[in-house]
């Protein structure tokens, strides 16, 4: 099943008087189960592309179809109930809530979708467990590591089974120990639960990791690798 | 918080003191007159006594809440030295029940009424210099009495009163009654003063005067010191309008610096904003989450505010209260002391959590508005 199809997308941006051309007509399509990578130097529209696959931003033109839906007539409410149900975020810098423990992190977007107290609870748990954080429920985001800080996120990410989850270089703020083991673990997320991961790296080693690359350079996709 | 309750409690304090002396010194809780008295008695007294005060008196005290019953008979004229003569206004009192009517008033030398059949006054103060008087000094009273005959009496000086207004204390001198009756060749008086034992239960007085006046026929009629009091009421009005002044600069200050405070919160959690609207958080859960935070602030900067005010206001009360110079047209000055006043408490928590709330809808709205991508690359 087709879960992301990206059309002829072009998006540009104007910076004071300058317009900037980030993507120059980009067609992908990125199927249930996938493991995909999108890499390319700084400056190729990596992170751009995946804002708009993750209805963060709209095209300038072309289309973008996200699990069947269409979201460039969905008003901003409706994109972020989109977000919500289907979608997950990983940040590279983590992007984790500092007041709130690795628990409430977690249990933040099961709140705002008005899941039951005794349901998010096990839901939360049961992710905690997953990405082997249980017995650091309670710790805030600066009493833990950065390879513990970006398993909470996964946590938070993949709480609500998405359907898709998006990665924008989920291990540049990472040694490469740690960053391995977080490779691992989307890996075994994908293999366990068939969620479908798209992220964007420029680091080599990451990239071994997909079973579809595809690699943008100057704004459009100049290459497809699949594994 | 701290503002309001010290400042409406000063105001308080000042309404308190005001309307009291006005009570306590003047007019009594109530005054009751014969029927007609109100519209037509002022310029025509003489037709308006009420003759059989004793026995009126005797009804009222079975009035519960009641603190005392006394009569008042004024009169205007001249009073004279020999040397210098001057206007005068003033009223015969019963001397015995004039002490707690009076508690007001001060005596600033010599000594008060006592006797009721002793021909002797007592004074206001700027009269007394007017007149060169001193304690001990025999005046002459003149007056005209209703069949529109002039009489006279020597009365002894015996004290000199202080109201701390200048007009009322350059006229006012204050007699037995019985003197006065004599100088009217009469034995009824103009109005029965009415003290109740607290000034809030007068509207309850006032209702069992209007049924006992009912039920016994009696033709008279009454007035409230509320009704009578136009100088605290023009004083209460200016405060008031004051105040609302003040209050609505110390709210803007609020408003103002809370909201100035919330940007720099929104602006620096621009980042977490960008991530809670990622992860799904609509634009009205951020408006609603930052719309809270100004109520909590609001609420914890009142209750810790009230807590900080009531403390000040205890202090300053401690050391006697802050010294009020003496306002236009009055003598003496006054510690104010802060009063704490439900109402102003629960008016100033309310005002200020209010106020926070809405100057976090700026800020939370700013917030809303914050583009997705933009946020989530803030540094």
């Amino acid at each position: 099943m087709l879960i992301v199809s990206v059309k002829d997308v072009v998006k540009e941006y104007k910076l004071g008087k300058t317009k900037v051309n980030a993507l120059r007509g980009v067609n992908l399509e990125i199927k249930d189960r996938e493991l995909v990578a999108i890499c390319g130097p700084s400056g190729s529209g990596k992170t751009t592309l995946l804002n708009i696959i993750g209805c963060l931003d709209q095209p300038t033109s072309g289309t973008v179809q996200i699990i069947n839906e269409n979201a460039a007539f969905f008003s901003d409410a409706k994109l972020s109930e989109l977000r919500n149900k289907h979608l997950g975020f990983i940040f590279q810098t983590f992007n984790l809530i500092p007041v709130l423990t690795a628990y409430e992190n977690v249990e933040y977007p099961l709140w705002i979708l008005g899941k039951p107290g005794l349901e998010r609870k096990a839901m939360v748990l049961k992710m905690l467990d997953e990405v082997e954080l249980l017995d650091y429920k309670n710790h805030k985001p600066d009493e833990l590591s950065g390879g513990q800080r970006q398993r909470v996120a996964i946590a938070r990410a993949l709480v609500n089974m998405p359907k898709l989850v998006l990665a924008d270089e989920p291990t540049a703020n990472l040694d490469s120990q740690t960053g391995m083991s977080i490779l691992k673990l989307m890996q075994k997320i994908n293999e366990e639960f068939s969620t479908t991961f798209i992220f964007s790296t420029h680091d080599p080693q990451v990239v071994k990791y997909a079973n579809k690359v595809y690699h943008l350079r100057d704004g459009k996709v100049s290459e497809l690798t699949e594994g | 918080m701290i503002g309001l309750i010290v400042f409406g409690g000063f105001v308080e304090y000042s309404f308190w003191g005001l309307r009291e002396s006005t009570i306590r010194s003047q007019l009594g809780h109530l005054q009751v007159y014969k029927k007609g008295y109100c519209k037509k008695g002022i310029a025509n007294s003489s037709e308006y006594l009420i003759k059989n005060y004793q026995e009126l008196e005797e009804i009222f005290y079975k009035i519960p809440c009641l603190e005392l019953v006394t009569a008042r008979l004024s009169f205007s004229g001249l009073i004279s030295t020999g040397e210098k003569t001057l206007v005068c206004k003033g009223d015969g009192v019963i001397p015995e029940k004039e002490a707690k009517l009076a508690s007001f008033e001060t005596i600033i030398e010599g000594e008060g009424l006592f006797k009721e059949d002793q021909a002797e006054l007592v004074i206001g103060r700027e009269l007394q210099k007017s007149l060169g008087a001193k304690i001990g000094d025999y005046l002459t009273i003149l007056t005209t009495t209703p069949e529109g005959m002039i009489n006279a009496a020597d009365v002894k000086l015996i004290g000199v009163c202080q109201s701390g207004s200048k007009e009322y204390d350059s006229v006012y001198v204050k007699l037995p009654l019985k003197i006065v009756q004599q100088l009217f060749s009469t034995t009824s008086v103009e109005k029965i003063v009415i003290l109740s034992d607290k000034t809030e239960h007068t509207p309850e007085i006032a209702r069992r005067l209007t049924i006992l006046f009912k039920e016994k026929n009696l033709n008279l009629e009454f007035k409230t010191w509320d009704q009578l009091a136009e100088f605290y009421h023009s004083v209460v009005r200016l405060y008031n309008g004051i105040f609302k002044v003040v209050k609505v600069i110390i709210a803007l200050i609020v408003l103002f610096s809370i909201a100035n405070t919330m940007t720099m919160s929104v602006f620096e959690r621009i980042r977490e904003i960008g991530t809670l609207r990622a992860i799904g958080t609509k634009k009205i859960q951020i408006l609603t989450l930052f719309l809270w935070e100004g109520f909590l602030t609001g609420v914890i900067g009142a209750i810790l505010g009230m807590i900080t005010g009531i403390f000040i206001a205890t202090i300053i009360n401690l050391g006697g209260g802050i010294y009020i110079p003496p306002p236009p047209a009055m003598t003496i000055g006054y510690n104010a002391l802060i009063l704490i006043v439900p109402e102003v408490l629960w008016y100033s928590f309310i005002s200020t959590v209010i106020v926070a709330t809405i100057s976090a809808f700026y800020p939370a709205f700013k917030a809303t508005r914050l583009n997705i991508v933009e946020s989530l690359a803030h540094t």
